[in-house]
């Protein structure tokens, strides 16, 4: 499994188009590995601008990715497409998306407090299991909630 | 179900409804899976409590926690936002997995709930370690779950000695 894919974002839209005008941002790479959901909405938690990022480690952004998994991701239910956040390099993030059937509740998006909101009617990403937690650290780099690490044999237990 | 057995990979919907897995919860890491009573016992509300506080440290350690009641999901989602839990919940409101876990707790004819037990997977969801909660003090301790979840690490993680440099 590849660790990210990319997403370009100009302030107003998205595209999977590398050469598309606007800012490269990584992605959990499952939100475009399946059938993308029709008339959907991303809230886009990020700027254009290349250098608004913060450090993946700061407490604001622990924060965020601790009030996904207690009620952000309850709170949209069914409604939910998939989540990602942005993440620019190994240590930084740009924000977040999050994509829903219905954006009546991104008001209350916690990556928000991050970066502002924009939303974007969008028909580029696939339905992806919400993360299970509580771990809200990345694995190998790749942005958060995707990734994991190399499968192992378990040698105890026996 | 004995250490060294592979535990059921339970297919359930989650706190939310939606279908999970146990294997697709576990994620690669290894998992505390935890069987409880439901929201109304005592003691599950003492010990989900004390779970949440285990849970920063699961957060950030690479290893999951999941909690298999009968409640039904929204009754679960409800209890977890009440307990400020950031783990899955598994709701067998059907007692579909019950019985074939063998986990049915006879004594109480009222709720059929489970029997409060614990089991520490690696993330290939061989049991490393199992305990059985019917009394309190038969639950892991959070002791016992670190190092339950340190023995996983160890065994499944291939770089537990830091790479030299």
């Amino acid at each position: 499994m590849r660790a990210f894919a990319f997403v370009v974002f100009d302030g107003a839209r998205l595209s999977l188009d590398p050469r598309a005008p606007g800012r490269r941002l990584r992605i959990d790479p499952r939100c475009v590995e399946g059938e993308p959901v029709h008339r959907a909405f991303a809230h886009v938690c990020a700027l254009p601008d290349r250098s608004a990022a913060l450090r993946y480690d700061e407490p604001e952004v622990q924060q965020a990715r601790r009030d996904a998994l207690a009620w952000w991701i309850p709170m949209l239910g069914d409604d939910l497409i998939c989540l990602t956040t942005f993440a620019i390099d190994a240590s930084r993030c740009a924000g977040a998306m999050t994509v829903a059937r219905d954006p009546a509740k991104f008001a209350d998006d916690p990556f928000a407090r991050l970066f502002s909101g924009t939303v974007v009617p969008t028909d580029l990403f696939c339905a992806v299991p919400p993360p299970a937690g509580p771990p809200i650290e990345r694995y190998a780099g790749a942005p958060w909630p995707g990734g994991r690490f190399g499968s192992a044999v378990h040698r105890c237990g026996s | 179900m004995n250490p060294g057995e592979r535990f059921p990979d339970l297919d359930l919907p989650d706190h939310t409804g939606r279908p999970r897995r146990l294997s697709e919860l576990g994620g690669g890491d290894p998992v505390a899976l935890f069987t409880s009573r439901g929201w109304w016992c005592p003691k599950e509300q003492r010990y989900m409590r004390g779970l949440c506080r285990l849970q920063d440290e699961f957060e950030v350690a690479y290893a999951r926690i999941v909690v298999v009641s009968g409640d039904p999901p929204e009754v679960q989602s409800a209890f977890r936002a009440g307990l400020g839990a950031r783990f899955t919940f598994l709701s067998d409101a059907e007692r579909l997995w019950l019985p074939r876990l063998g986990l049915l707790e006879t004594t109480d004819t009222v709720h059929h709930p489970y029997l409060p037990a614990a089991f520490t997977l690696g993330p290939d969801l061989r049991i490393h370690r199992a305990y059985n909660g019917y009394w309190y003090f038969g639950r892991p301790t959070h002791d016992e779950l670190r190092r339950d979840m340190r023995e996983i690490t160890m065994a499944v993680r291939e770089d537990w000695e830091a790479p030299a440099a």
